[in-house]
């Protein structure tokens, strides 16, 4: 577990983060999101004991990271915005320097590397310089060595920003996978990323932490379906409103005055299933085509822009 | 710090760096070897030794430059930051890779001294001396100069600012005689590498000379890893 307790940090006259406190629990993904400048890589170098904070503190398990760096440091693996690699170094050269700097046991390090190796999908290049690869292969390189002396919590600035589709996909795979038995926390300013992979999100935004967003959904009971229907509203909402299990109906513009566009919150997510039939079955008898039924899914995207737009507006 | 020894080590000889260093100090000294020992005749190596003493200060900037100032340009001082490593394990196992550099380097004029014992004589006493304040006055430059690449940002800076550093110790020799102020001459003598390496080359041990240079490098690598752990404090991005 590692915890931010109200920590602040200054460059000089610029606050890069102020009073910020968050968690991220054991076994939890955790997405840090913010905008360009809003201080997530500040917040990742403090929670790595690469920058000491001015005040607040960084506890990795309960320890201080200012009175036991070593401790702390020895359960972290870290993957900078810039990955830290030595480019006149082999790839396999490189991740047995690292095994050396985390203290793996001498004896162990093949079979640790070899595994790392494979679960990066790095054992074609492992014997071709760094210097000589590709940005992709680069930055599972960087992630390989975050994973050197198996640290319980791992923590990767941006670790999409700059790679192709594909790579981006393989890359939140493997946050996936890692995702299983560690605590992972990343920052990314992409919202869908942070919806798909984390179980929190927390949002900053110039240095403050407006809100943590809970995305398993766990908290909260309600469920949302989006409808689109052709049909009028006047046609379709007296059916719709006599449906059982629907606690909130809200009509959206649609554009099209012959097409009803529905946001429809469920009371329980086990009706769910129900309600979804109930609505074939009405506009099937109503004779509207249905256009769309889907469930919306909590929109981080609509926090994420409420959260930063109102502080903007704090002069 | 035995890890960044080893890994400082390899990079000297993965990049030209290492060879460069030794080759060109070769190169130069063989042929001051030449001018000074073979055509004089002479068997006078101590002198030659103080004459190529004024290398260090030609190329220690080499040795170091690359050391911290690479890392902080390259973005893998993160790494080496964020791992259960001290900062002085990091300046040290540094210092001693370029240490053992200068040193496989300095085993190769060794064949300086078999030359002359092969045709003339040496004394093996005098000349052990004479290495020993050899050595100690590459060490003290190569820690001068590591915390000039402690201060720099990018190798080159530091290649620069090192070699600004050392002439800055060897004018004061020359300064020494020109200001006639006792107290301010007193103490550049006192500060002067060259003066302090006077009595090794006439064969005389001096303490004062050891505990000097071990003072200079003991200060220059705490104020490195002083120097480095002050930028964490108030690093701008």
């Amino acid at each position: 577990m590692i915890e931010l307790e109200h920590v602040t940090k200054k460059y000089g006259s610029i606050t890069a983060l102020s009073d910020v406190s968050f968690r991220a629990e054991n076994r939890r993904t955790v997405g840090l999101l913010g905008r360009n400048g809003a201080g997530k890589t500040t917040a990742l170098n403090l929670m790595t004991g690469y920058m000491p904070p001015d005040s607040g503190r960084v506890l990795v398990d309960g320890m201080d990271m200012m009175t036991h760096a070593r401790e702390c440091k020895r359960r972290i693996g870290y993957l900078p915005e810039r990955p830290p690699l030595y480019d006149e170094m082999t790839v396999r050269e490189y991740l047995n320097f690292v095994c050396d700097l985390k203290e793996v046991v001498r004896k162990d390090r093949k079979a640790h590397t070899d595994e790392i190796t494979e679960m990066c999908a790095l054992t074609d290049v492992r014997d071709r310089l760094i210097g000589h690869l590709s940005k992709g292969y680069r930055q599972r390189v960087g992630i390989a060595q975050a994973l050197c002396g198996n640290p319980e919590l791992i923590i990767l600035d941006e670790p999409t920003v700059g790679l192709d589709p594909m790579q981006v996909v393989e890359i939140r795979e493997m946050i996936r996978e890692l995702g299983k038995d560690h605590t992972v926390l990343f920052s990314s300013h992409i919202l869908t990323e942070v919806q798909q992979l984390c179980s929190t999100a927390v949002i900053l935004n110039v240095g403050r932490m407006i809100r943590t967003v809970d995305l398993t959904g766990e908290g909260s009971d309600t469920v949302t379906l989006r409808v689109s229907v052709a049909g009028k509203p006047k046609d379709i909402l007296p059916g719709v409103r006599s449906i059982e299990g629907i606690r909130k109906t809200e009509t959206l513009s649609s554009g099209d005055p012959g097409v009803t566009e529905l946001r429809l919150t469920c009371a329980k997510k086990t009706t769910r299933g129900r309600v979804t039939d109930q609505l074939f079955h009405l506009f099937a008898a109503m004779d509207a085509p249905i256009r769309m039924l889907a469930p919306e899914a909590d929109s981080l995207e609509d926090v994420f822009l409420h959260a930063t737009e109102r502080e903007d507006d704090v002069p | 710090m035995k890890t960044i020894w080893k890994k400082e080590l390899q990079s000297y000889f993965y990049t030209p760096v290492g060879y460069v260093f030794i080759g060109v100090f070769l190169l130069i000294s063989s042929v001051m070897f030449f001018v000074a020992v073979l055509q004089q005749h002479s068997g006078d190596l101590p002198s030659f030794i103080g004459e190529m003493s004024y290398l260090w200060m030609l190329l220690c900037p080499v040795l170091t430059m690359r050391l911290l100032a690479e890392e902080r340009q390259k973005g893998t001082e993160q790494l080496l930051l964020t791992s259960p490593v001290s900062l002085g394990g990091i300046v040290l196992g540094k210092y001693l890779a370029a240490v053992t550099v200068l040193m496989i380097m300095t085993a190769m004029t060794g064949l300086y001294a078999v030359t002359v014992a092969i045709y003339g004589t040496i004394f093996p006493a005098e000349l052990l001396v004479s290495y020993t304040g050899f050595i100690l006055q590459g060490c003290a430059f190569a820690a001068l100069d590591l915390f000039m690449s402690g201060c720099a940002a990018t190798p080159v800076t530091a290649a620069v600012m090192a070699f600004g550093a050392n002439f800055l110790f060897w004018i004061l020799d020359l300064l020494a005689g020109q200001i006639h102020v006792e107290a301010i001459e007193k103490a550049i003598v006192f500060l002067s590498l060259y003066r302090r390496n006077e009595p090794f080359l006439m064969g005389q041990l001096s303490f004062a000379g050891i505990i000097y240079d071990l003072c200079f490098i003991a200060a220059f690598l705490a104020l490195t890893v002083y120097r480095l752990n002050s930028r964490r404090y108030r690093k701008a991005r």
